[in-house]
């Protein structure tokens, strides 16, 4: 009997368990896994595999029988998916996750975007790919706010080579001291307007410029690209169905199927986790307990080293549930600020315009990118009577018009034979939010989850500093918008709850001083270092950059590491 | 606050239930797939009025693409059971108005007569009516441009364009 426990308990043990298979996730599964650690990767939803498992990503418009509107029965379902712009569709929502599934508190509206299946997010992501530079991670630090980032560009440097040539990134080499270039494939094509509107910019501003966004598509593949089974971007625009040529960075593309062509690793879909396993003797975690999303029983898996990369507030959510007498608060929660100082991006302002030039000219085929304006406010100094700033989005392209005038012959022809219209620009902010403890996440005491598991409460909500960047960002885009001649500026303020920007970040921050942050410079928690958390909830700060690429390189970096702590026999 | 409460009563029910995240049940269009509402004769009257929106010319209109099952389909499965409703007694007043202005049915009415009728209705001042004539034609317009037909044979639709040019002259046909 005792044998057969000892067995057991072999066959449940790995050198290492990753929590979660999206962008962070696949990345430690492909690190740990490639420096031969057998690694047991845990995914509360279902398996998604690369290409088969993408049902509508071969469908023609014509083929979905609702055109891609969601009936109405399942919109009544779900209220809340029901609210994600663009992805709650025919052709994605089998990616998004089901109200009822995973229950949670909002004791604020908040929209919590979540894709539970191997793959995570990563199947519908942005694929924005800018880097930090030294004016982010200094940015608290200058600014006074949150923690001093315990790391800094030069650290991450060599890191975001490292997962941009893998990832494939394409875009220019612009030389700005906010968005350091990186190992870039070719860039996608400006368009005519985005060409016209960066000399405006270049004209009538010294400190703001038009860039074309660095994004994960493979513009033209390096052979590491075709050893992953990934070909060049075809330019369909149907990345969030799931690409079957691997055109952009998926973790189900890409790093997972890498990690598997080790033989070391074993990834399991359906395994929701309940806790990690606190060893008090060793004064370190040895495992987690998992409960089969199927059949709701729980189970115990052993490690030597565990990442967590369930998605920003799902790993709050982990650590908070992760109790022992040693840590009755959640794991590493000395101090009590796990789950607090959430923030995220603000994308609640837009502009819209029109340009009447360039009339003899348009664009030819689709493109999966657009173009990037970099932060401009506060970039060297404190300027305005907020704190920090925000990047944008822009992007132009000429529309139809389409007379639908009237009924018989003369709609029809009209239809069938539309007109190219002036060329539409427009534009939306990406705003730094700051982390502030009153922002945060916690468990219910008796309320529980489908799988046992305490519901978490999402307390996070706008302040003064978001509304008086909304504003500075109306107002400067109206300015810049009216230099460059555009017509018809028409500015808003979705004025949307928080969890619809998607970008959550922090509960578990980084920091040098344990008594102030949970993590330390590698990621690990200051009080049980062999356990490290590198997907958003490990953030110190937010910055304005889409988040996915820092993640990416926070984990590869974390990951090494981790490993070469584990040769020396120090975790 | 009010979805607050709605997710907690949510939640409370669901734990109580044994419910699979089972992916593929639920989700598919298949599964959603419910026959039709209308009558064989609502049906052939609907495609008559959205033939009369597209009529055939030497190109296909929108009865001979079967854009009358999908305006069905969609008022069916996307919208309220007021506007189903609303959808039949927008037939009835179809009907009932070309026999009162032209003694025969609606389906029998030369081309000319047929625009007469749904253009009255379009400036109904009665809101259900020109409400039907509204849904009826978007939902049209959206049926038969969105078409495998229209898309390919008219639209120059492509689902891999293999590039993006950023400036290119225009071409006039």
């Amino acid at each position: 009997m005792a044998n057969f426990t000892i067995d057991a308990v072999k066959k449940m043990t790995y050198d290492a368990i990753v929590i979660g298979s999206g962008i962070s996730g696949g990345w430690a599964a492909k690190e740990l896994s490639e420096k031969g650690l057998k690694t047991l990767v845990l995914e509360r939803g279902r398996n998604v595999e690369h290409i088969k498992d993408y049902p509508t990503a071969n469908m023609h418009p014509w083929e979905f029988e609702h055109r891609g509107q969601v009936p109405l029965e399942l919109r009544k379902q779900n209220p809340l998916i029901g609210q994600k712009r663009g992805l709650f569709s025919e052709a994605t929502m089998h990616f998004v996750v089901k109200d009822a599934e995973h229950p949670y508190v909002q004791d604020k509206p908040f929209d919590w975007t979540r894709g539970y299946q191997v793959g995570g997010k990563s199947l519908l992501w942005a694929r924005q790919t800018q880097r930090w530079s030294d004016l982010d991670f200094e940015g608290p630090a200058r600014d006074g706010f949150a923690v001093d980032w315990p790391i800094r560009y030069k650290d991450m440097a060599p890191w975001y080579s490292h997962v941009e040539k893998f990832a494939g990134i394409s875009g220019n080499k612009d030389g700005l001291p906010q968005l350091p270039d990186g190992e870039f494939l070719p860039a996608t094509e400006l368009n005519c307007v985005e060409t016209y509107f960066q000399g405006q910019l270049a004209k009538h501003y010294k400190d703001r410029q038009l860039i074309q966004g660095r994004c994960a598509h493979i513009t033209k593949p390096e052979p590491i690209h075709f050893e992953q089974g990934r070909a060049k971007c075809m330019h369909r625009t149907l990345c969030s169905r799931g690409c079957p040529l691997g055109g952009y960075f998926s973790s189900n593309a890409s790093t997972l199927p890498w990690a598997a062509k080790t033989g070391n690793m074993t990834l399991q879909p359906h395994a929701v986790v309940h806790s990690i396993i606190y060893d008090e003797k060793k004064g370190k975690a040895s495992g987690v307990r998992v409960i089969d999303a199927n059949t709701k029983q729980m189970s115990e898996y052993y490690a030597r080293i565990i990442f967590v990369n369930a998605s920003a507030l799902n790993t709050n959510l982990i650590l908070l549930n992760s109790t022992s007498s040693r840590f009755p608060q959640g794991l590493g929660n000395d101090n009590g600020l796990l789950g607090k100082h959430i923030a995220w991006h603000n994308y609640r302002a837009r502009i819209t315009a029109q340009y009447d030039g360039y009339q003899d000219t348009t664009t030819d085929g689709r493109t999966p990118n657009h173009s990037y304006f970099p932060r401009f406010r506060n970039v060297h100094k404190q300027e305005t009577d907020f704190l920090r700033g925000y990047a944008a989005g822009f992007s132009a392209g000429r529309g139809t018009n389409q007379n639908r005038e009237g009924i018989g012959v003369s709609l029809k022809e009209s239809l069938l034979n539309p007109t190219l219209g002036p060329w539409n620009v427009s534009s939306w902010m990406m705003g730094e939010t700051i982390p502030k403890e009153t922002n945060f996440v916690s468990l219910d005491a008796s309320q529980k989850d489908p799988y046992g598991i305490p519901l978490l409460h999402i307390s996070v909500d706008w302040e003064e500093n978001d509304d008086k960047m909304v504003k500075d960002y109306q107002e400067q885009f109206t300015e810049m918008f009216t230099k460059a001649g555009f017509t018809n500026i028409k500015t808003s303020d979705s004025k949307h709850a928080p969890g619809a920007d998607i970008h959550e970040m922090g509960g578990v921050r980084m920091g040098t001083d344990p008594r102030t942050s949970l993590l330390d410079k590698w990621n690990a928690l200051h009080a049980c270092k062999n356990v490290f958390v590198t997907d958003g909830a490990c953030m110190t700060s937010t910055s304005t950059q889409n988040p996915s690429l820092t993640y990416m390189a926070l984990t590869a970096r974390a990951a090494d590491y981790a490993v070469s702590e584990l040769k020396k026999k120090n975790l | 606050m009010k979805r607050r409460i709605a997710l907690q009563h949510m939640a409370t029910v669901v734990g109580g239930l044994v419910t699979l995240p089972a992916w593929a049940n639920g989700w598919s269009s298949q599964s959603l797939t419910t026959n039709s509402y209308l009558s064989a004769k609502q049906d052939a009257l609907l495609a008559s009025v959205v033939e009369t929106i597209i009529p055939e010319t030497d190109i296909p209109g929108a009865r001979s693409l079967n854009v009358h099952t999908f305006v069905q389909k969609m008022v069916n499965d996307c919208y309220e059971e007021e506007v189903q409703q609303n959808m039949i007694k927008g037939l009835q007043v179809t009907e009932e108005l070309a026999r009162k202005k032209y003694s025969q049915p609606f389906n029998s009415c030369s081309a000319d007569q047929r625009m007469e009728v749904l253009t009255q209705m379009e400036n109904s001042a009665d809101q259900p009516v020109a409400d039907f004539f509204k849904l009826t034609k978007d939902l049209t317009i959206q049926g038969y441009m969105s078409s495998e037909y229209v898309l390919t044979k008219h639209m120059k639709y492509t689902m891999v364009p293999g590039h993006y040019y950023g400036c290119v002259p225009v071409v006039t046909k």
